[in-house]
């Protein structure tokens, strides 16, 4: 049931910065600087729960997203998570198919490039492997409400106006390296227009059947009520993260989700 | 339909960049709205059933062969506490055939409703098949549900303890349980959990053979325990 969704919104241009010679002279560099220190704060997300702005405390994350050459490290440590060992319970079969082989996940700018088709649970297995964890979505969301240097810049016209055209540019394939983006003012880089990252409650959006199962609380979330209930609705990037995640599920492979890690 | 709301998502903004806005979100709505159905959405919550599989088996045919490729929920390796305080497994909870529901012990609105869909279909299998179905009810709030809440809550809910299991863990393993089994939920700030109501058909390998999600008409997820009780 949530898998018509998912396909749809992936058909959807997504967005992508179209520096891949910028990316891969940065990209080594980039990736091995580890995680920013985001000193916690509030933001208002774009369903209100009735309780106005979330506040997210301290926590670090990951400066780029996770990359293919990052993600072969762990599954080389970690046969188990090899795409021809995973149990079919943690991942769907499109897990890391889009690699040469079970151990190879290509050459050169190939291993910079974010790591595509994990699911969840793999995700998570990196992120702990690592010494980390996902990123919950209020955290997720809180640094990228951040602009060049703002660290809200959600209400910002201009910041509005070039995340539109980033989300509405087509994806390129093959995926540029990650670090290809200008850094927001956390010094994080590709948290929009590159690809779209798993949070650790991902499954906490509720939508459709749900929210009419479990009476109105999320009828926000619903058809037309969707806008409306919006705490802004110019905001047309968070729309479709939001609907991305509240049509996914854990065992997931997409060519255009990928994910970073978190620390507290 | 589904082909105008992409063409009105792909297409290149006709007007300057307020139009093309909206005229995206308009088309997000329809995206949204197209395969979850808002004419259900405007009446009653109608019960929605799903067979896991992309074609439901034909009658007769082995529901474990449709159920195979989502994998085993043993696998996950979660462990749990029961209302004596005793660890648990999934793999060691009752069955062979388990139906599954997330809930939560202070729950006011819905988990009621969801425990008494689930007794409905304990009522209505033939006392043969007693010993051969399990009920699990894991906990979504395990912060607040210990084990005394939980046997506190089946003892109110009047739960015959040979056959009703009822699970907390620590928030990490709920997580998972609830990202395996495609229940949703989020903790509101007066302390209620908004959360699906899901019940899921395990088999004795702990594969999901069905899902119900909504509440009202359990018929296909009796038919669902039936076949795996054949």
């Amino acid at each position: 049931m949530y898998r018509p969704l998912a396909i749809l919104l992936l058909a959807l241009p997504l967005a992508a910065q179209a520096q891949p010679a910028a990316g891969a002279r940065h990209g080594r560099a980039v990736a091995a600087a580890g995680r920013a220190r985001i000193p916690g704060g509030s933001y208002l997300p774009l369903y209100d729960r009735g309780a106005g702005r979330v506040t997210v405390r301290p926590f670090a994350l990951d400066r780029v997203p996770v990359t293919r050459g990052d993600f072969l490290a762990f599954v080389t440590a970690n046969p188990e998570w090899r795409r021809d060992h995973v149990k079919p319970v943690l991942a769907d079969r499109g897990y890391l198919a889009d690699w040469p082989g079970a151990l190879d996940a290509g050459r050169g700018d190939d291993l910079r490039r974010p790591v595509v088709q994990v699911s969840w649970f793999a995700a998570r297995a990196y992120c702990a492997w690592r010494g980390g964890r996902l990123p919950t979505t209020d955290e997720w969301e809180l640094a990228a409400a951040a602009g060049r240097t703002a660290r809200d810049a959600s209400r910002d016209p201009a910041e509005q106006r070039r995340r539109l055209e980033l989300y509405g540019r087509p994806r390129p394939d093959p995926l540029p390296p990650v670090g290809g983006t200008p850094p927001n003012a956390y010094g994080v880089r590709d948290l929009h227009g590159v690809v779209w990252e798993w949070t650790r409650d991902f499954h906490s959006v509720l939508v459709a059947g749900d929210s009419r199962a479990t009476g109105a609380r999320d009828v926000a979330l619903t058809c037309a009520a969707g806008a409306v209930g919006a705490t802004d609705p110019r905001n047309y990037p968070a729309f479709l993260r939001y609907a991305l995640r509240g049509g996914l599920d854990a065992r997931a492979t997409l060519g255009s989700l990928g994910f970073r890690c978190a620390a507290s | 339909m589904l082909r105008s709301a992409l063409v009105r998502l792909l297409a290149p903004p006709p007007h300057p960049r307020r139009v093309a806005t909206i005229g995206a979100l308009l088309g997000l709505l329809l995206v949204l709205c197209l395969p979850t159905g808002c004419r259900e959405a405007a009446g009653a919550a109608a019960p929605r059933d799903r067979v896991v599989a992309a074609v439901p088996p034909a009658a007769g045919s082995p529901v474990a062969d449709v159920a195979a490729d989502r994998g085993s929920l043993h696998d996950l390796g979660l462990r749990f506490r029961d209302a004596t305080g005793a660890e648990r497994e999934l793999a060691s909870v009752g069955g062979p055939v388990r139906v599954v529901a997330m809930v939560y012990t202070s729950c006011a609105h819905t988990c009621p409703l969801v425990v008494a869909e689930m007794k409905r279909l304990e009522a209505a299998l033939p006392a043969a098949e007693h010993a051969r179905v399990g009920f699990v009810l894991v906990s979504l709030d395990p912060a607040r549900d210990g084990p005394a809440q939980l046997a506190a809550f089946a003892a109110h809910a009047a739960l015959d303890p040979a056959r009703w299991t009822l699970l907390t863990g620590g928030e990490d393993d709920v997580l998972t349980l609830a990202a395996a089994l495609g229940v949703r939920y989020r903790a509101g700030a007066d302390g209620e959990i908004a959360h699906s109501n899901l019940l899921t058909v395990l088999d004795a390998r702990g594969r999901i053979a069905h899902q119900q999600q909504g509440l009202g008409d359990g018929a296909a997820t009796r038919a669902a325990v039936e076949r795996l009780l054949d």
